[in-house]
């Protein structure tokens, strides 16, 4: 389980999350996964290609540190790649309608800084 | 002519703890693999196994806390089709998920609260749920079935 940013500028970064977020790796991420989506005006891909488990709680995450930045003023886009698991999880519990996906990293770069 | 062939019983018994959810998906996918249940419904009832116990620990109380959560593993295969049956039994406050509204759907990001998914996730992800509460014990049996002939295509 990791998570690990790129700041692109001092108004785009990118947070790359990896292994399984059930229960456990929610726990391991969770304070800096706030701490590194809650910057003013930021513009975040979050980038979920290689995880492996998305479960409810991790699910939860995602939404609360969206919502977050997005009234402060910024946004957050997910990256899922090929990563079909992830990607039907999101569209099952209709999470891809709130926080916009792509399956292309230059598309997200682009929707996160429209 | 019966064309049964095969029926297998795992069990498991944890304590509702986070740690010990990791486990119990470690020991279904070993149960799974052994009796030739096909991946992509092993991670199903992963993720119905993950959020049954997310929500004992959460929601369960103190008394679900302490005493053991039982895992039934249940399968069968025979001629072409095959099926698990997924019985999560807890002592905590009786909660029937089937009875519980589900809930609606927010249209905005500003408008998205917590909860309620894990419901929609077990729904989604079982081809059948049931639950009862027996001798104070919740009991949710999550059911998932396939065939031969599309694990083969």
């Amino acid at each position: 389980m990791t998570i690990n940013f790129e700041d692109v500028n001092e108004n785009f970064r990118r947070i790359a999350i990896t292994g399984r977020i059930d229960i456990l790796g929610t726990d391991a991420i969770a304070t800096k996964f706030t701490a590194l989506s809650a910057t003013a005006n930021r513009r975040v891909v979050v980038d979920l290609s290689a995880v492996s488990f998305l479960a409810s709680i991790g699910i939860r995450a995602l939404i609360s540190n969206a919502k977050a930045l997005q009234q402060r003023g910024g946004r957050m886009v997910l990256l899922v790649g090929d990563n079909a698991a992830v990607a039907k999880t999101l569209e099952s519990t209709g999470i891809d309608t709130l926080l916009p996906m792509f399956t292309d990293a230059v598309e997200a770069d682009k929707a996160a800084l429209a | 002519m019966n064309a049964f062939i095969s029926h297998a019983i795992e069990e498991l018994s944890i304590r509702a703890d986070a740690g010990e959810v990791r486990s119990a998906s470690v020991w279904l996918e070993t149960v799974c693999l052994k009796h030739g249940v096909p991946a992509a419904l092993i991670g199903r009832l992963d993720f119905c196994i993950h959020e049954a116990l997310a929500n004992v620990i959460a929601h369960g109380g103190a008394v679900a806390l302490s005493a053991p959560v039982c895992l039934h593993f249940d399968t069968h295969r025979n001629a072409g089709t095959g099926g698990v049956a997924l019985t999560i039994s807890d002592a905590g406050t009786a909660f029937d998920p089937l009875a519980a509204r589900s809930k609606v759907r927010p249209q905005t990001l500003a408008g998205a609260e917590p909860g309620g998914l894990g419901l929609a996730m077990m729904r989604s992800n079982a081809d059948e749920l049931s639950y009862c509460n027996f001798e104070g014990r919740n009991r949710l049996t999550f059911i998932v079935r396939w065939s031969e002939s599309a694990r083969n295509k």
